[in-house]
């Protein structure tokens, strides 16, 4: 038995209500309790700033991002982030690591505790390439991982869904999170992957897709019911259609409002609609392009069936990576860049594109605000996870840095002011004053994500919580975050302590130990007479038309390290 | 004036990475300090006075620092990397890296250089007094711009890739290159007195002149009449047309 008390902590846990009051915290193996002996080890927060474990919802950490190494060896030197990005030699404790936009495995798991983090989800498992994925997350140490199986433009999907059999539909999401080991539904671009095979696009909810007479919108809803039947505790996870375009947040909206009449299972959103801020385009060509994010803020203000997430910008180099192969097609012939498409056979397409976000670009400048403006239009924090999409918008080592934009006003026009003059037109995120305080990045950064992907051992402090812990150097009564920004900054890159289940992973800033994350995956039951006609299907496409097997598809469970099976019950 | 002489105490195979090596980190010490200074060694870093017989006369700036290396080097990469001002010279040949990402001095090679010379300089000069190999004055693997600026001169020949990504500054090649030279450049200059194949391919922009043979001239290149440097008359391409380059290609 291992006990721990976290002496002074000034602790800001949204789940409990709880904002920065001075309290201590006790840990027995790995859990937080009411109550420990008086052998616990102590650790002395000194009034510090306490929340629980970071978790970003949607990250690129495994799987495509090692496509991003591949294109980009240019960026395992790159170091904008001095400490948290760049070449590091080993340490006694730690493996060697390179990189920014898409840093080997093992820097990622460093890098995240170091801001405090300790779960992440990764935003797009293609069902073929699972097993590469969680061969990944196996070298990411520290870290308790997860991942959404992508889904959008998947054969056997739009089979079922064009002849209406919504109960094999469910009973196939069920074998493809089952094969992939994955956590829940991705969508991106519905129907646009396979589309793109045909070198087309869909243009938005009621386009078909070529022969398969289905609609985005159709692709949506059926999937929508499928995860609702199955009672999966992350609802679907939507990248909508003609991300990146102007005008798209008309696209955006209404597939928002499809979802109003989708009752959901159980206590979360019906709908997650991700990186947003790509997707809150207004204007109709590049020329005259300009913010959306007033309107995406305001029908979001006024629903309560979905959540979303920024995909925020951060100037200097990305790399662009997603499911979307028309997108990055299109971002490729646009910037004369280097890319990759992969074509994942009945599953999906996408595609890699380096890129370079400049403030001196009157888009870059209007996409670094839209972020923003969704952030800070939306009053409710519990409706939004913080992410930058790394390494889309900008790699996860920035997020301090991100912390000061939205917590300062000062801050942000500091940066604005080095915008072109033809930028502040296009925006209104000048006329914004609002600033989030430290209750509000907890929201965003743990508390939503524990409600989001109905963890509720996860991103709180709540005794039986997980003891995932991130202690900061900042003393919350003597600070004002408008105006002390540098120090805001400094300390969330370095957390003081991060504690993963209970060990000290993190300390002032440095990699004090590397013990092996969880990984989460769903299990969710269908009726043996369905999943029997299911495999026969399946057994049929394989076939018929895959490269690989059945037998050869599954994810065994040699691949999971320390593997946490949550089953649901499905309702058929 | 402050020389450092530096001459291997015995042949290495196993290579050197001597990107400390330079007169920014040598200026104004003892050859006591300049002994300890680490390097690697495979996998391992040693005091450069393990490696190298060093002897320091005199203790000036970075600018009045010159660093000789008696004799063969041919194991030891990166010397003079990042340099910024002082000189560098090599009696003997050289391992890759040489002069990588320099910005001011200059380096004098008496002998033959490895591939990824002068990569990514942007400034200074590096003469180069025997034969190169491959990828002079290109960037680094994944890198979108090369050679940035500075002058390098090769007073014999080159092997292929000569200039990849170049962006700006000048390259010189008194003898011949191998293939694909000037390819995906985005300026700068390249002038080859002998002979070359298949040059500038995807060049964006940037002079290319050569004085020798070109075999395999690419048919992405469109001909625009005459153009005259220093009292020569050359043949003047634009392109590479597939890139929407306006790179010009000088031929004789």
């Amino acid at each position: 038995m291992s006990e721990i008390l976290i002496k002074n902590a000034c602790v800001c846990d949204p789940a409990q209500g709880i904002n920065c009051e001075t309290m201590d915290i006790c840990i027995r193996d790995g859990k937080i309790v009411d109550s420990v002996s008086g052998n616990a080890k102590v650790i002395d927060a000194e009034g510090k700033l306490t929340m629980a474990g970071g978790f970003d919802g949607h990250t690129h950490s495994a799987g495509k991002i090692n496509v991003g190494r591949f294109i980009n060896p240019n960026d395992a030197r790159k170091n904008l982030v001095p400490g948290l990005s760049g070449q590091v030699a080993r340490t006694e404790k730690t493996r060697a690591q390179v990189g920014y936009n898409t840093p080997n495995t093992y820097a990622i798991g460093y890098r995240y505790a170091k801001l405090g983090y300790t779960t992440i989800c990764e935003a797009a498992i293609p069902l073929l390439a699972a097993r590469h994925t969680h061969e990944e997350f196996k070298e990411i140490p520290i870290l308790d991982k997860m991942g959404l199986s992508l889904f959008g433009s998947n054969w056997q999907v739009m089979e079922y869904i064009r002849d209406k059999e919504p109960e094999k539909l469910a009973a196939y999401v069920a074998w493809g999170l089952k094969a992939s080991r994955g956590y829940g539904v991705k969508i991106v671009n519905p129907g646009g992957g396979e589309a793109w095979g045909w070198g087309k696009n869909v243009s938005g909810l009621y386009d078909p897709v070529p022969n398969f007479d289905v609609t985005p919108a159709e692709i949506l809803m059926g999937l929508a019911e499928a995860n609702e039947r199955l009672q999966l505790p992350h609802s679907i996870h939507v990248h909508c259609n003609n991300l990146g375009k102007p005008g798209n947040y008309a696209t955006t909206i209404e597939t928002m409002k499809l979802f109003e009449k989708v009752k959901p299972s159980r206590d979360r959103q019906s709908l997650h609609v991700t990186h947003v801020q790509f997707n809150a385009y207004a204007g109709t060509s590049w020329r005259d392009f300009e913010t959306g994010a007033p309107m995406v803020s305001d029908y979001i203000n006024g629903a309560n069936h979905l959540t979303f997430d920024l995909g925020q910008v951060i100037f200097g180099p990305a790399v662009t990576m997603t499911a979307d192969g028309p997108v990055e097609y299109a971002n490729s012939r646009m910037l004369h860049e280097k890319w990759n498409n992969q074509d994942i056979e009945l599953e999906d397409a996408s595609g890699v594109v380096p890129l370079f976000y400049s403030p001196k670009s009157f888009v870059n400048a209007v996409q670094w605000a839209i972020g923003l403006e969704l952030a800070l239009l939306v009053k409710d924090p519990w409706k939004m996870m913080f992410t930058t999409d790394s390494p889309n918008g900008g790699s996860f080592v920035n997020y301090p840095e991100a912390f000061t934009y939205l917590m300062s006003a000062k801050r942000r026009a500091e940066v604005i002011s080095g915008f072109p003059k033809m930028a502040l037109d296009r925006m209104v995120l000048p006329g914004i004053d609002r600033e989030l305080d430290f209750y509000e990045l907890a929201v965003m950064t743990r508390g939503a994500q524990s409600k989001i992907y109905s963890r509720p051992e996860k991103g709180n402090l709540k005794a039986g919580s997980d003891a995932d812990i991130a202690i900061y150097d900042i003393l919350p009564d003597q600070i004002d975050p408008a105006t002390e920004y540098a120090k805001v900054k400094k300390a969330f890159s370095g957390a003081a302590y991060t504690l993963k289940d209970g060990n000290v992973v993190v300390k002032d800033g440095e990699i004090e130990a590397t013990p092996k994350g969880r990984i989460y995956w769903v299990n969710a039951k269908v009726p043996a007479n369905i999943d029997s006609t299911v495999q026969k299907d399946l057994d049929l496409k394989f076939k018929k038309y895959y490269t690989v097997s059945k037998s050869n598809y599954m994810v065994e469970d040699m691949y999971l390290e320390n593997p946490v099976e949550i089953g649901t019950e499905g309702v058929f | 004036m402050q020389v450092v002489k530096l001459s291997l105490k015995k042949a290495n195979k196993i290579p050197i990475e001597a990107d400390n090596v330079n007169p920014d980190n040598f200026a104004g010490k003892t050859a006591e300090e300049i002994k300890a200074i680490l390097v690697w060694h495979g996998n391992g870093q040693f005091p450069l006075g393990d490696l190298f017989n060093v002897e320091v006369e005199g203790s000036d700036s970075v600018e009045n620092t010159k660093i000789v290396f008696e004799g063969d080097v041919s194991r030891v990469k990166r010397i003079g990397q990042n340099m910024s001002a002082g000189e560098i010279e090599i009696n003997g040949n050289v391992d890759m890296h040489c002069g990588f990402g320099m910005k001011g001095g200059k380096v004098v090679i008496n002998g033959d250089a490895d591939s990824w010379l002068g990569c990514e300089m942007t400034g200074g000069e590096i003469i180069l007094n025997g034969n190169a190999s491959y990828y002079v004055g290109s960037g680094y693997r994944g890198e979108a711009c090369g050679m940035r600026g500075g002058k390098i001169t090769v007073n014999g020949n080159t092997k292929d890739y000569l200039g990849e990504h170049m962006c700006g500054g000048e390259i010189l090649v008194k003898g011949n290159v191998g293939l694909l030279p000037a390819i995906s450049n985005n300026g700068g200059k390249i002038v080859i007195e002998g002979n070359a194949t298949m040059p500038a391919s995807e060049m964006k922009n940037g002079t290319v002149i050569i004085k020798g043979e070109v075999s395999d001239l690419l048919p992405s290149y469109k001909e625009e009449g005459t153009e005259e440097v220093e009292d020569v008359t050359y043949r003047k391409f634009v392109g590479d047309v597939n890139v929407g380059g306006k790179g010009v290609l000088l031929i004789k």
